[in-house]
């Protein structure tokens, strides 16, 4: 699953311009997918048969896009201001290095220099819309032959395993989604499933919405990475979860409340099978459940997410066996039917 | 150009951090290797190499270039793995949140600087300023594990392998000011098949950051006649003064006319850059410089010095943007300048 991620999380693939993941994880699943189809909007939807075609059709859902930036305008001087796609912390964003467009032009973002700053504006953050991509270029004109407005850009892929288990890597919000789903397809299931792999979430949850109403499940689970506020002065009852107390389960979040019956579910799985899990202490943050538990007549909603800190960020961090301990729980969930 | 390149990736990724720079000094000796006649490591971490020209009674022109470069020191080791850590030398804390470090202990790690999640966040953070007391660095490691590895005191660098931008544009940690050292050595390998008119002596200067400690002490040991002081300056970037609009990215090296340095040695600077075809600027910065122009110019009974600067964008981050060709451009006039060197100042 790790080597998986790690090829995923390279992926240059912000919200509305997934095709280079969506590539990736079709040539994952064709072989081992019962069938699958790209949607209109591009969605990837893929079923694999079980050993028993349960009542309830069952969705798994991850969302292949990630948070980026979009080319807005480039300057007589060559610098290229831009837009974040999805929500970015702009104290995240400054003095990154980031790769721009189908041509992969690397930039580094910057803004007013310190030593050009006003005594008031020192340590002051600087708003997104003030800091611009330099990527060497000191006119327009060159500038536009490598770039052009409306182009997209993500942080650098810089995936690595550190410390005692941990990764770090841009987008592991929601790759590790994406490699769980092919993984768990890698099974033999007792039940048929669906398996979605959805476009713009980080925008609106977009993609699932089609998703929800093009399939109509009964009960979908989102496989999401969530805010792990467990970093050194944090009251712990802010926490919202922790690394390395292994799967997250969520009562309720920004957008939804869920199902209770399929969050007793969820833990009780867990506690049978020994295997670690949390439930999120904190009300924040929004996944896709939200949209499949809107969508038509509304399905059950569970979301089973990864802690992880420093996400929207370029260095996401995540435990390895918090990621072990989320495909097992979700594996004895699907073995166990609904 | 390219070999430019190769030595800013190896130059880059020293890890000397302002008074700890013994811990790059092997690395340094081994990149080297083959331009001096002889070199040695002083007891307050500079790196000193020496060739001779032959003649008797020969002068001798400095070339300086500092090898520390800004960074952190720890100072606490805390529970769940993070480290506080203090500044060493000026760093911006907005660039921080969620960038990559390493941790130069017993075994050198990764640590990333930690960032806020969003619902930690109080209503009007954005407006007040960011300090780097907020901030720990995340290592993934256990607070004993840790302790096995670091103690307070370990230096932290900004982790950024060095890249390539459009336009012969490079990006990468610490150009300031080993770029310059890399300037250095390049010049050095153009005067390689040339008579020599006067030694050259070359310091690596350890402690500019933190006080010109390196610079002054090396000067003092070298003794030399005359001095080419080399660091990066500040290139024009938008809201910059007016008067930064002349420096530059790709208009040669920016020489300066200061009290601290010689300003017949700056003239001739100045001349030979025009005689010889290489691009140039000047600038004008009358009193401190920000350099080690001062501690060598004032070494024992005064070392006539200029100020040779290659233009930066973005400094003291890990970012840093400087362009080849300005490097090399730099790499000339020191060549050339040594070369006309044939008397006293």
């Amino acid at each position: 699953m790790i080597e998986r991620l790690k090829k995923y999380c390279g992926c240059i693939s912000p919200s509305g311009c997934e095709d280079e993941i969506r590539e990736l994880i079709i040539q994952d699943i064709q072989q081992i997918a019962t069938r699958y189809e790209v949607d209109r909007m591009g969605n990837l939807i893929a079923f694999k048969k079980g050993r028993k075609t349960p009542d309830k059709k069952v969705v798994v859902s991850a969302h292949m896009d990630e948070v980026g930036l979009m080319v807005k305008y480039i300057s007589d001087e060559g610098y290229i201001y831009f837009d974040p796609i999805g929500g970015i912390d702009p104290r995240v964003v400054g003095g990154r290095r980031v790769v721009i467009g189908d041509k992969r032009i690397y930039g580094v973002v910057a803004s007013k220099a310190i030593h050009l700053q006003k005594k008031k504006e020192r340590g002051m953050v600087v708003p997104l819309e003030e800091m611009y991509i330099d990527i060497g270029c000191d006119d327009k004109k060159s500038c536009e032959e490598v770039v052009s407005v409306g182009d997209v850009a993500t942080f650098v892929p810089n995936f690595e395993e550190f410390g005692d288990g941990l990764i770090k890597s841009k987008a592991i919000d929601d790759r590790f989604g994406c490699a769980l789903l092919v993984e768990l397809m890698q099974e033999e299931l007792e039940y048929d499933t669906y398996f979605a792999f959805v476009t713009c979430e980080e925008v609106g949850t977009d993609g699932a919405k089609q998703v929800a109403f093009n399939l109509r499940p009964d009960i979908a689970i989102a496989i999401e990475a969530t805010t792990a506020g467990d970093v050194l002065g944090a009251p712990k009852s802010r926490y919202a979860c922790e690394l390395r107390k292994g799967a997250v389960i969520s009562h309720i979040d920004g957008s939804t409340i869920y199902d209770k019956k399929l969050v007793e579910y969820a833990l009780a799985t867990a506690q049978e099978n020994n295997i670690k899990c949390q439930l999120k202490n904190v009300i924040a943050g929004g996944n896709d459940a939200s949209a499949y538990q809107r969508t038509a007549a509304g399905a059950r909603v569970l979301a089973v997410s990864a802690p992880t800190r420093y996400i929207h960020s370029a260095s996401n961090v995540v435990c390895k066996d918090d990621l072990f301990e989320i495909k097992k729980l979700v594996l004895a969930l699907l073995q166990k039917g609904f | 150009m390219e070999r430019i390149f190769e030595l800013a990736c190896a130059f880059s990724e020293l890890p000397a951090v302002s008074g700890q720079e013994h811990i790059g000094m092997e690395r340094v000796a081994e990149l080297c290797k083959g331009y001096f006649d002889s070199y040695e490591v002083t007891s307050v971490g500079s790196f000193i190499g020496r060739i001779s020209c032959g003649k008797a009674g020969a002068k001798t022109l400095l070339l300086d270039a500092h090898i520390d470069e800004i960074g952190f020191i720890v100072s606490e080791i805390c529970e769940g793995g993070f480290l506080k850590v203090v500044n060493i030398g000026g760093i911006d804390p907005r660039i921080l949140p969620a960038s990559e470090v390493l941790i130069y202990g017993k075994k050198t790690i990764t640590g990333i600087f930690t960032s806020k999640p969003p619902h930690l966040q109080e209503k009007d953070e954005l407006e007040k300023p960011m300090e780097l007391e907020d901030l720990a660095i995340d290592t993934g490691y256990s607070k004993e594990q840790l302790e096995e590895i670091v103690s307070i005191g370990t230096p932290v660098g900004y982790r950024s392998p060095v890249v390539r931008l459009q336009n012969n544009a490079i990006a990468g940690k610490s150009f300031d000011d080993r770029i310059c050292a890399v300037s250095i050595l390049r010049a050095l390998e153009m005067l390689k098949e040339k008579e020599l008119p006067v030694n050259i002596a070359v310091q690596f200067s350890g402690g500019e950051e933190t006080g010109y400690k390196g610079a002054t002490t090396a000067s003092y040991q070298i003794a030399p006649d005359f001095a080419i002081c080399l660091d990066v300056t500040n290139a024009y970037v938008p809201d910059a003064p007016a008067y930064r609009k002349d420096i530059k990215m790709g208009g040669g090296p920016s020489i300066s006319f200061s009290a601290q340095t010689s300003r017949k040695l700056t003239i001739k600077a100045v001349e030979t850059a025009k005689k010889n075809g290489i691009p140039h600027q000047l600038f004008a910065e009358p009193n401190h410089t920000g350099t080690n122009s001062g501690a060598i110019q004032t070494s024992r009974g005064g070392v006539p010095t200029v100020l040779v600067s290659i233009p930066l964008k973005n400094m003291h981050t890990a970012n840093e943007v400087v362009m080849l060709s300005d490097v090399y451009d730099t790499s000339r006039l020191i060549c050339e300048l040594a070369l006309s060197l044939k008397e006293g100042m």
